[in-house]
């Protein structure tokens, strides 16, 4: 090793840094994006379309009272929350997740703490832990993963600090190591698709499944509702093709091209978010199709897919509702008010078929 | 004094080089022993032998009384033999104590590292070389000298019972070669085999006592350095007679030129770290000026410096009186300052790409016009130079990797004549290439320079260095001690110079 | 006295075995997948059909055009997926100004991570695979923060380059073929075709020879760089939205693939450039075929894993001539 090696990569790290932020500058200093006009599109309708819980709660399922977690009661107004996201909010659902929490912690005048772990679990572990020691009383965590949070978790439960899990499951123990999961029903969401696809293509037919993520449990879970609806209610609808898009626009779109040109005949698309449907509708305007000829239906409920509806291209979307902030801070509530909760507590999304998807398009995120 | 690591008979051949053949060596305990020879002798191959990196093909190694064989260098080190390498191979980014004792930490209960007893004996093995250092600290903050003791205290901590040491001073500060010598002679005295590689004569005589020279993969003395004096050493090294009879006309070049008399080379005070101290050669026109000495006497690294190939601490290099800026190989090819590298295949031939490619490398931009290469011209210099230099290629769109030496060194001549060069540099142009080969490049070297070129030869072949060159400099440990002129060119004089006192940087 | 180094009689005929595979196997490969998939995919002989996969692969040919110079030069380029994510970002950002200000600013993008992975590699003496797995990081959390979630762009300019065409063939695809050509010209033709082989060859050498060696590798990856952000702005055109968090998602390694069984060495100082088109159109008709007949996706990265080691075998046995 040469002396100059300390030095050089020094200077390749400093060079690195100010060249990138010198770029970042220069890039956003004078940026003009297509409609910085109508600053409209996202997120301005929060509040309106929280969450409902989908059964009554009270006497279904295992509920998780204050004595038997261990905490004490406190008032909810005057703690602080700590609150710590997955993914960097990148995409609609995301962004508006973490927007509900932040709305509702402001309508309460609850102090909040918030983390990104940027998708790296080892981040949102110390993410956590940071929380806690900042202070928070109660935490709200969106887990990247459902395994590994034992020792953190626990350390959680020794403050006797209440968490409730939104949008995952952890696999601990409900009650001991958390109050609640608040979360929708992927296998639920996959068989109201299927209702919708069979009423779209009458009951008859190929279709086409778009997956998601290879390993995803969202990706399995909707694959199960999906295929058991169908096979349980229109037996005449076949399920002929099975590739994934990788919840990716761009490869819903690459992956039906293929389909289109080998399966001409195919009636109709599922694809498991909306994203990999929209490429689907990409790609059968490329080749030609016309609205409605290939019945598309989809799961997430963003703002494109459902002017997509409106427009005729997709028949149907179910609604993955990201807005956790109500039902979070509501559970949290009463939970620290000395009122037991449910442990599971499953909340009923909405759908959007051509009936209601232009009155409803301010609801969508 | 015992035996302690001996070998008889030993041969190794790899392809196409019979690297030891028929050596026989004994290291003994309490006895510094020194192993020398130029490039090729083979020193380096017995090193790996002894140490267990090659099995040897024939002969037999004997270690403390027992035939022995290592498989691995692992083996021998567990055995007792320790070796120093030239360059370190320790972990920089480790501390000295950790480096001191890697693979066999001491350890407390639980088997975790007891790094405060670490710390303490490692302290105690360095100050015992009489090296003072903070063993916490990262290897790397040291400086070589300081790192080579910690290697050194390494493997004598390891109840080595013999040592090997491949120039280990080569990239050591005088002082720092005091306190080396004096952890040799307390390693001597505790009666381990010391074996010691090295090219600086001076150090031989001072910390040695017994010699082996080989030479072309043969053992051609062995015995008592006291018994040896420095012109015959430096003889039995080159192997060449004090007083042989020169054959005439073995080699192809005629002796005489006709030199301008100004130089259009003049490089003054070629200074760089543990090589130069401060040389100045200068070049005529139509001069042959061989550079002479033994290995690691600074040959190479004066003409790499001359050429920008290696950046120069302090001092100037003139072409025709216009200064050239040092440590750039563009600058001074601009200045007309040509090199054929010492190592052929890494830094002179492109091996993958074509005769032609090659031939054009250097002169391409002068053959485009816009970016764009002008192929018509390339063919017709390459057409030139194939027929004029005589290359032997099935075309010229065959791969140069797949030439012979003497044909791939035609080619590096070729590129560097299509650039018209004022000076050409030329490090070791005839190694490794067959006679009829060696013999036409002789001749063509002849040629250039009586066409006007100034020539630096520098070149380990006693008879072309003498028969080739006008005027030869002398170099010893990066310093000029010496110029023959004249009649004074001769082997006798310039074994001589290589083997006076002196001359050392220090 | 002989002038050529020459083995026994079956290393050489092997020898000449794999030499072949390696120059060749990939259009073997291409027409094997032609044939197979005419007999065996319905509707696979349409003219649809061949537009379709001829416009999937254009983005992936153009960033292996560039991965071709940085391979060729003894490098590789990891961060052209993030860069084709940087370009999507930025043209996005600035078509408020117009379609052809944002295009340029894109592709000023690229040029500037490639003078940033050029200048670790060149000055600083950075390995090729760290420096542009650093901007491969940094360059995506670039694109990320411009842009932080998919956006439609709407501009009329980009939605017909993404799906125009002329006398049938689309833009896309006679881009790429017009690239494809250009570079091939640059390799063939020019200085810095010829100085790129002999660093990549032997870098030492090529510095002794005098050759503008910085210069060169910083003018490798800014080429490489630019490249990236034209795939970038194309891809962007076809799906008419900007998506810089999955755009170019694994680009790199699609692109290497590409590279490396088109028959261009990994150890530098060849280049092959109708391999690499050949090389990109076949994992194209691989992955294809594996979706057509809807094999489980895992088998695409397997067949994927099958073709790079083939490829990597030929070239290795070769390398130990």
């Amino acid at each position: 090793m040469k002396p100059t090696t300390r030095l050089s990569r020094i200077s390749a790290r400093t060079l690195l840094a100010t060249g990138l932020a010198a770029s970042l500058a220069l890039a956003t200093g004078c940026a003009k994006s297509e409609d910085d006009g109508d600053k409209s599109s996202v997120s301005k309708d929060q509040g309106d379309s929280g969450q409902v819980v989908s059964e009554p709660s009270e006497g279904s399922g295992p509920t998780c009272a204050i004595d038997a977690y261990g905490g004490k009661k406190l008032d909810l107004e005057s703690a602080t929350v700590g609150f710590s996201q997955s993914e960097k909010e990148a995409n609609p659902f995301r962004i508006a997740e973490t927007a509900s929490i932040k709305a509702e912690a402001k309508k309460r005048g609850v102090k909040l703490l918030t983390a990104n772990a940027q998708s790296q679990f080892s981040k949102q572990i110390s993410d956590v832990q940071d929380l806690i020691a900042k202070g928070a009383d109660l935490l709200v965590i969106a887990p990247l993963n459902s395994d590994g949070w034992e020792p953190v978790l626990r350390s959680a439960a020794a403050k006797h600090i209440p968490i409730v899990t939104i949008d995952r499951k952890i696999n601990t123990k409900a009650c001991k190591d958390y109050v609640s999961f608040i979360g929708s029903d992927f296998v639920e969401q996959g068989k109201r698709a299927a209702d919708q696809m069979i009423e779209a293509t009458g009951g008859k037919g190929d279709v086409a499944i778009l997956l998601g993520a290879a390993g995803n449990n969202v990706t399995t879970e909707r694959t199960k509702g999906f295929q058991d609806r169908v096979k349980e209610k229109a037996p005449d609808l076949k399920i002929v093709f099975k590739q994934t898009g990788e919840f990716a626009r761009e490869k819903g779109q690459q992956v039906t091209e293929q389909l289109i040109q080998s399966k001409p005949g195919i009636d109709g698309i599922y694809a498991e978010n909306d994203e990999m449907g929209l490429g689907a509708v990409n790609a059968l305007k490329g080749a030609g199709k016309k609205a409605g000829d290939v019945k598309i239906v989809t799961v997430d409920g963003t703002r494109n897919a459902v002017q997509g509806i409106v427009d005729g291209w997709i028949s149907g979307v179910i609604e993955s509702n990201p807005r956790f902030g109500p039902l979070a801070f509501q559970t949290l509530d009463t939970f620290t008010k000395g009122t037991k909760v449910s442990q599971d507590i499953v909340i009923k999304d909405s759908a959007y078929t051509k009936d209601n998807a232009k009155a409803d398009l301010g609801k969508a995120y | 004094m015992t035996d302690v690591l001996s070998v008889t008979q030993l041969s190794k051949t790899f392809p196409g080089v019979r690297a030891l053949d028929g050596v026989d060596f004994t290291a003994r305990a309490g006895e510094v022993h020194a192993l020398i020879g130029e490039n090729g002798a083979g020193k380096s191959t017995l090193i790996k032998v002894l140490t267990g990196v090659y099995a040897p093909d024939a002969g037999e190694l004997t270690y403390k009384n027992e035939k022995v064989s290592f498989a691995t260098p692992l083996d021998a080190q567990h055995a007792g033999i320790s070796t120093i390498y030239q360059e370190v191979n320790l972990v920089p980014l480790m501390s000295v104590a950790r480096n001191l004792f890697l693979g066999r930490e001491p350890r407390g209960r639980l088997g975790l590292i007891d790094f405060r007893r670490m710390h303490r004996e490692a302290d105690e093995a360095l100050r015992r070389l009489g090296v003072r250092v903070d063993v916490r600290r990262p290897l790397r903050e040291l400086g070589v000298g300081a790192q080579q003791m910690v290697a050194l205290a390494r493997a004598v901590s390891v109840d080595a019972q013999v040592v090997i040491m491949d120039e280990p001073t080569s990239s050591l500060e005088p002082r720092e070669v005091q306190t080396l010598f004096g952890v040799i002679r307390m390693l001597r005295d505790r009666g381990i085999a010391v074996i010691y590689v090295s090219h600086r004569l001076e150090e031989l005589y001072e910390v040695c006592d017994a010699v082996t020279v080989l030479r072309d993969g043969k053992l051609v003395h062995t015995g008592p350095i006291a018994e040896l004096d420095r012109l015959r050493l430096v003889s039995l090294m080159l192997g060449r007679e004090i007083g042989e009879v020169r054959e005439e006309g073995v080699t192809k070049f005629s002796g005489e030129h006709a030199p301008g008399t100004q130089p259009v080379l003049r490089a003054r005070d070629l200074t760089m770290r543990h090589a130069l101290h401060g040389v100045s050669v200068d070049i005529r026109p139509g001069e042959v000026v061989g550079l002479g000495g033994l290995l690691g006497s600074g040959r190479s690294e004066t003409a790499k410096a001359i050429a920008g190939a290696l950046p120069t601490d302090a001092g100037s290099v003139l072409i025709a009186g216009t200064p050239v800026r040092s440590g750039s190989p563009p600058a001074a090819i601009r200045a007309g300052i040509s090199l054929l590298p010492e190592d052929r295949k890494a830094e002179g031939i492109v091996p993958g790409l074509s005769v032609r490619e090659n031939i054009a490398l250097a002169a391409l931009p002068g053959l485009s016009r816009f970016g764009l290469v002008d192929e018509s011209a390339i063919d017709k210099i390459v057409d030139t130079f194939m027929k004029r230099l005589r290359i032997k290629a099935s075309g010229p769109h065959q791969k140069v990797g797949e030439l012979s030496g003497g044909n791939q060194q035609k080619v590096l001549l070729a590129r560097w004549l299509a650039m018209n060069p004022k000076v050409l540099l030329l490090d070791e142009p005839t190694r490794g290439i067959d006679i009829g080969a060696k013999a036409e490049v002789q001749k063509l070297i002849d040629e250039l320079a009586g066409d006007g070129l100034a020539v630096l030869l520098i070149s380990s072949d006693m008879e072309e260095l003498i028969e080739g060159s006008d005027r030869v400099v002398v170099l010893k440990d990066g310093t000029v001690i010496e110029e023959l002129t004249g009649s004074k060119v001769t082997e006798d004089a310039l074994m001589r110079a290589i083997a006076t006192t002196g001359g050392s940087h220090d | 006295m002989t002038d050529l180094a020459l083995g026994g009689k079956a290393p050489a005929d092997r020898d000449r075995i794999l030499r072949y595979l390696q120059d060749y196997g990939v259009y073997l490969g291409v027409a094997v997948l032609l044939i197979l998939n005419i007999f065996l995919t319905p509707h696979f002989l349409s003219a649809e059909n061949f537009r379709t996969q001829a416009v999937q692969v254009a983005p992936v040919l153009i960033v292996a055009l560039g991965m071709a110079l940085a391979i060729g030069s003894e490098g590789v380029d990891l961060s052209v997926g993030s860069v084709m994510a940087l370009s999507t970002s930025l043209l996005s950002l600035y078509l408020g100004y117009g379609t052809w200000i944002a295009l340029i600013v894109a592709l000023i993008g690229g040029a500037a991570i490639g003078v940033a992975n050029g200048s670790l590699i060149a000055f600083i003496g950075v390995q090729p695979i760290v420096a542009t797995l650093a901007l491969m990081v940094a360059g995506r959390g670039l694109a990320l923060v411009l842009l932080p979630q998919l956006k439609d762009v709407r501009d009329p300019t980009m939605a017909s380059l993404g799906s125009g065409d002329v006398l049938g063939i689309p833009y896309l695809v006679l881009i790429a073929a017009a690239l494809a050509l250009v570079v091939a010209f640059v390799v063939r033709r020019t200085t810095f075709g010829r100085q790129l082989l002999a660093i990549g060859d032997s870098r030492p050498a090529a510095r002794l020879a005098g050759l503008p060696v910085r210069r060169v590798l910083i003018l490798v990856y800014v080429c490489s760089g630019v490249l990236a952000a034209v795939a970038g702005v194309l891809a962007t055109a076809r799906l008419t939205a900007s998506d810089p968090t999955s755009l170019g998602n694994l680009m790199e390694l699609s692109a290497i693939t590409a590279v490396v069984v088109g028959g261009t060495p990994l150890s530098g100082g060849r280049i092959r450039i109708g391999g690499t088109v050949a090389g990109a159109v076949l994992i194209q008709l691989l992955t294809a075929t594996l979706i057509k007949h809807d094999l489980p996706p895992s088998w695409t990265q397997i067949a994927q894993a099958v073709v790079i080691i083939l490829a990597v075998y030929a070239a290795r046995e070769r390398g130990k001539r």
